[in-house]
Formats: C-alpha cells, sequence, structure tokens
C-alpha cells in the first residue's frame, strides 16, 4: 500500500517539476509578455498542482487542505493571468507577431474604465 | 440577508482549514467572515432557492468536469506548443461574447476561458463581450466558440 502511494507521488513529483521547468522554458522562449502569460498561468500552474498532489500523499499535509490549496490555485491563476495581461495592454505593451486584434480601438472608446 | 448567506460558507471553510472547532475560534471566524463579507459586493444572481438546488448540483458537477478537461488540455497543448524546436505560434486577440448576464456567471465564464486551451481574457466590455489572447488564432477562432456555448449552457442553468 505504502509502496503504491509513493510511486504514484513520485509520478506526479516528477511531472510536476517537469511541468514547473517548461513553463519557465516556456517563458524564456516566448515573444512578449501575453504569450509568456500562457506558460506562466497554465503550464507552471499544472505542476504546482502535481507538486501539491505529491505533497498530500507524500507529507503530513492533510488531504482537504491540500485540496483547497490546488482550488485556491486554480481560482486565483486565471485571475492574475489576467490582470496582467489586461494591466500591459492599458499600458500599450506591444504584442509580437500580432495576426488579429479585435480589441484595438475599443479601449480608448469606452473611455477611462478600470 | 445575502451577506449573512454568504459569511456562512466562509465561516464553514475557515472553521475547516484552521482545523479546530474551538469558541474563541467560531468567534474569529464569524467575526472575519462577517468583515470578508461586507467587503463583497451583493451580485444581482438569482435568489437561492431550494427547488432548483438539484439542477444547480447536477450542472456545477458537469461544468466541474468540462473545466478539468479543460485545464488538463489547456497545460498538456500549452507545454506542447512551448517544446515545440519551431515554436508554431500565431497569437492574436478575438472578441468572444461571455453569453451571461449575470456579473458572477460573465466572471467564472471568464475564468473558464482563461483555464482553457491557450486562451488568456484580456479585457471585457460594458455588452459582455470578452477579448481573448490566444497562441492560435485561427484555430481559437474555430473551436472557442462551440466550447464557449457549452459552457455558457451550463453557466445559465447554474445562476440564471
Amino acid at each position: 500500500m505504502t509502496l503504491i502511494a509513493q510511486s504514484i507521488a513520485l509520478f506526479f513529483l516528477v511531472a510536476g517539476t517537469a511541468f514547473s521547468l517548461i513553463g519557465i522554458f516556456g517563458f524564456l522562449r516566448l515573444p512578449d509578455v501575453y504569450t509568456r502569460l500562457h506558460a506562466s498561468g497554465k503550464v507552471s500552474v499544472f505542476g504546482v498542482v502535481f507538486l501539491l498532489i505529491a505533497a498530500i500523499l507524500l507529507t503530513p499535509l492533510s488531504a482537504w487542505k491540500g485540496l483547497l490549496l490546488i482550488f485556491f490555485v486554480l481560482l486565483a491563476a486565471p485571475s492574475v493571468s489576467h490582470a496582467l495581461a489586461s494591466a500591459a495592454y492599458k499600458t500599450g505593451i506591444p504584442m509580437a507577431r500580432v495576426e488579429r486584434d479585435d480589441l484595438k480601438g475599443k479601449l480608448e472608446k469606452s473611455g477611462e474604465e478600470g | 440577508m445575502r451577506r449573512v448567506q454568504i459569511a456562512i460558507p466562509l465561516l464553514l471553510v475557515y472553521l475547516a482549514l484552521s482545523g479546530n472547532v474551538t469558541l474563541p475560534n467560531l468567534v474569529v471566524g464569524a467575526l472575519v467572515a462577517l468583515g470578508v463579507s461586507s467587503l463583497l459586493p451583493v451580485g444581482n444572481g438569482a435568489a437561492f432557492s431550494w427547488k432548483r438546488l438539484p439542477r444547480f448540483l447536477w450542472a456545477l458537477i458537469r461544468y466541474f468536469f468540462v473545466v478539468v478537461t479543460d485545464i488538463l488540455e489547456g497545460g498538456l497543448s500549452t507545454a506542447r506548443l512551448v517544446l515545440d524546436p519551431k515554436l508554431p505560434i500565431h497569437p492574436g486577440i478575438i472578441a468572444l461574447p461571455a453569453g451571461s448576464r449575470t456579473e458572477l456567471g460573465a466572471a467564472l465564464s471568464a475564468h473558464a476561458i482563461s483555464l482553457s486551451p491557450g486562451e488568456l481574457v484580456v479585457e471585457m466590455d460594458d455588452e459582455g463581450t470578452l477579448f481573448v489572447h490566444c497562441l492560435d488564432v485561427q484555430q481559437s477562432a474555430q473551436y472557442a466558440e462551440a466550447a464557449q456555448r457549452l459552457r455558457r449552457r451550463l453557466l445559465r442553468e447554474m445562476f440564471e
């Protein structure tokens, strides 16, 4: 039983570390702030969630607390990504390699909201 | 009354997290919960009713599975993109209807989009149009609408 739990924990530990690394890798490779948010906001969150699952199995962290932490991470991460993307767009940071921008010109029209 | 309705689940979460149900902790938890709920804006969502509860829970469970699949797919596909030596991205911003008239519904819908593959909400206007940044504009423009329709239907069952 403990062997099975430990193997599962090990899998999540390795997967979590791998996804965290891929997130950093993506952060370095992608060209601008918006695409980089995809890497940090999704791939790295994936890594954190996997590491938390491993922590539930391996450390004295109780399952309920761990699941609540996962829930909060999943709740907070997209909000943070959105806040950063929105702030970046409003301060006028340009997008690299942009192919289409439906938001262009819309912001000036709606005034100084936000 | 709405504020107390919000405060009770907050108190329960507080007790669950701190893991001790003694009287002083209960009092502190109640004060924190009331303080937080007094700071929250009271939304314009549909009022709670017992008759709607089963339908709400069923929609919530289905929505949960949709969102979990989206998270898994989003993480994996973004990871694959990042590791591709050619870095095949076609970034851009597209407009999508949020499709929920209540504030909570629109917020949840925006949240779900941010978790779904290669998409990230940048801005939202007064008419409830979401402006979504995508890693692959063509692909997202093709699939996002259908995915959004499914989420919208579930959100509508829950909050309207």
